[in-house]
């Protein structure tokens, strides 16, 4: 044996190892994030109704979006996800509770029975409340044999839209809110009611600011989810509604306009990316997690 | 008890169950105004289970709690005028120190100085420094710490009563020791009724004036820690006051017995009369015994070989086989030193009978 050190011809170091690990994640993100996202942001600044990406940037389909009324649909898309958002906070939190701290075997049925209603597809189950509240239909019609009530049509208004969008996006707070509420020990719980706190007092200055992680991901997760909601105002609200995701599927079918359906997709996630980030900083999710004091 | 002294909280046939389970089984004791009252059991001994019931997270079953004379059984915990530090403290981690610390209070309704003024001197009172302490996080404390600050929030809550499950086991022993001098201190400087739960008898012997031994959701005795060092009312109350020896003895008529060591008997020598059959168990403690020396006597004596020696500072330790499988505990001064084979021995008068 010789005592001379073998010559590495190649190792593994552990950054390499760490590179290499990450990289099938990294090119994902980069040709199935970063790119298509690029092009989107390149093609709003095309000049209007081309289909070329190699023409010299202009700002004319802002301009056309500033000018035109597409502000409303904003307002509706903002609207109605802080509606939605705002209503699952109210129903999910008391079933969270339940589900993390009182049901034993009952919060494995609910949360199979809620994960096995995302196995059918969305567009089926609104289709599925149209036929239910359609003239005629499963309430219509049961109104009418047994009470002989004739109500019209319970679709296609403001409330079913919303009605829709909780029961569409429900999971998506709730797990999150459950994850939440267990996070809150019961002796903390119990400490403060011991202390001479009242149940709201409990809920107010321990349960909600310690379960606030799952209530802010559950909440953003809700917001971002129904900000770009299509299905549920076209099918339940039928044109009553025009949310600025059909919009944008509008410019890019029908009127062929890409360029324009660019700008209003650039400019609408630059204004969900303000929004969201505004909640995060007015709620710091470390502050939250109990690393940093309160004030 | 001091029989001058008013009961503040009176138990009378307590009773738990859950379902099948009897957890607390008609447990009834006083505990007086200004006394440190600690209820010691192994873990499923109820003692729990009654530490709940008595801070209102839990309802009897059967029997009453009182409070001052006054029946407190429905009263929930934010109701009752007494608090309880949990053993995992159950401090509010989204909360500085002073703010845990003013939790009673700002529930109370108390205005931002007063607060302030009372967190100041609770913490001061626990020798937490309140310029360097009062806006630090609690999570970011030390276990000691975090002790001290969950007894200024329940001092805040100024209870009359304050309970105490074991709060201070998962610290280490100097700690621990040096923690519970300064509950005792506090107890006697504030002035305030202390109930103490834990399952270190040694523990409970160190600051209680009065201590309760559960076992199996029973009171086995009740009484001044001298009293129960002095006269354990039965084995498992020896057993649970740390290391002493109990033999397993046979009367066999007058003053009399035999110890079954598993291997042989030996014939032994009683403190008194007992009748014959009788299957009784003798507490020796480690001091008693002694090794003999040549041509000394005493009550009894075996034949005994040296196993082990442990120094405990002044006294040495040692664990002697009488025959294997069979050993016993001596306690002795670092003098008296002793090896090999020897003849160990021990007095009547420090034997005692008692029930298994």
């Amino acid at each position: 044996m010789s005592d001379k050190q073998p010559k590495k011809k190649f190792s593994f170091g552990p950054g390499l190892v760490g590179a290499l690990s990450a990289s099938p994640f990294a090119l994902l993100m980069l040709f199935g994030f970063v790119a298509p996202l690029l092009c989107v942001v390149w093609f709003g600044l095309m000049p209007p109704k081309t289909f070329e990406l190699l023409q010299a940037p202009t700002l004319e389909n802002y301009r056309t979006i500033f000018e035109q009324t597409y502000f409303k649909s904003i307002m509706w898309s903002l609207g109605l996800a802080a509606v939605t958002v705002v209503i699952l906070l109210a129903v999910c939190y008391p079933l969270a509770f339940a589900m993390a701290k009182i049901f034993r075997s009952g919060t494995a049925f609910i949360t199979y029975a809620i994960a096995t209603s995302l196995f059918v597809s969305e567009n089926i189950r609104l289709f599925g409340w149209v036929i239910g509240f359609m003239k005629k239909g499963v309430v219509g019609g049961l109104l009418e044999t047994w009470f002989g009530l004739q109500i019209d049509s319970l679709l296609y208004n403001v409330p079913v839209i919303v009605l829709g969008m909780c029961y569409v996006y429900l999971p998506f707070m709730l797990f999150p809110l459950v994850l939440g509420v267990n996070m809150v020990p019961d002796q903390v719980r119990e400490a403060a009611f011991d202390l001479g706190a009242s149940r709201w007092q409990v809920f107010r200055k321990i349960d909600l600011p310690l379960s606030m992680p799952g209530v802010m991901i559950g909440s953003l997760l809700v917001f971002v989810l129904s900000v770009g909601a299509i299905s549920e105002a076209k099918i339940l609200g039928g044109q009553k509604v025009v949310t600025i995701a059909s919009d944008i599927e509008s410019e890019f079918t029908y009127a062929q306009n890409w360029p324009l359906g660019s700008a209003l997709s650039t400019l609408f996630i630059v204004l969900t990316t303000i929004v969201v980030f505004l909640a995060l900083a007015r709620f710091d999710l470390e502050k939250l997690l109990g690393k940093k004091p309160s004030e | 008890m001091d029989e001058s002294a008013a009961p503040i909280l009176e138990v009378a046939g307590v009773t738990k169950r859950f379902g099948k389970f009897t957890a607390v089984n008609d447990v009834s004791f006083q505990i007086a105004d200004g006394e440190f009252f600690t209820l010691v059991g192994p873990s499923g001994s109820g003692k729990t289970t009654l530490l709940r019931m008595l801070v209102g997270m839990e309802k009897p079953t059967e029997g009453a709690l009182k409070i001052r004379g006054q029946t407190v059984n429905d009263l929930p915990p934010n109701k009752r005028p007494t608090c309880m530090v949990f053993q995992s403290l159950a401090l509010f981690p989204h909360m500085t120190v002073g703010k845990n610390v003013e939790f009673p209070l700002t529930i109370r309704g108390a205005g931002e100085s007063e607060r302030r003024t009372r967190a100041w001197e609770l913490l001061k009172l626990l020798h937490l420094d309140p310029n360097r302490y009062y806006n630090k996080n609690v999570t970011q404390c030390s276990g000691g710490e975090r002790q001290r600050v969950a007894l200024a929030r329940a001092l805040a809550y100024d209870p009359d009563i304050l309970f105490f499950d074991e709060p201070l086991s998962a610290l280490d022993a100097r700690l621990r020791k040096m923690l519970q001098k300064e509950l005792k201190d506090i107890q006697r400087s504030t002035k305030k009724t202390f109930c103490y739960v834990t399952h270190s008898l040694e523990e409970a012997m160190v600051m209680s004036d009065r201590v309760a031994i559960l076992r199996a959701g029973v009171i086995e005795q009740i009484g001044r820690p001298d009293e129960i060092y002095a006269a354990p009312k039965n084995a498992f109350v020896a057993e649970f006051m740390g290391e002493v020896n109990l033999l397993d003895i046979t009367a066999a008529g007058g003053a009399t017995a035999n110890w079954d060591t598993g291997r042989k008997t030996y014939p032994l020598n009683l403190p008194a009369p007992l009748e014959p059959g009788a299957a009784r168990k003798l507490l020796i403690r480690p001091e008693s015994l002694r090794f003999l020396k040549e041509g000394e006597t005493a009550g009894n004596a075996v034949p005994v070989k040296i196993l082990n020696e442990f120094s405990l500072g002044s006294r040495i330790q040692y664990h002697v086989e009488v025959v294997p499988g069979c050993t016993l505990t001596v306690e002795r001064l670092r003098e008296e030193r002793a090896s090999g084979e020897a003849l160990l021995g021990w007095e009547l008068a420090d034997s005692q009978i008692l029930e298994s």
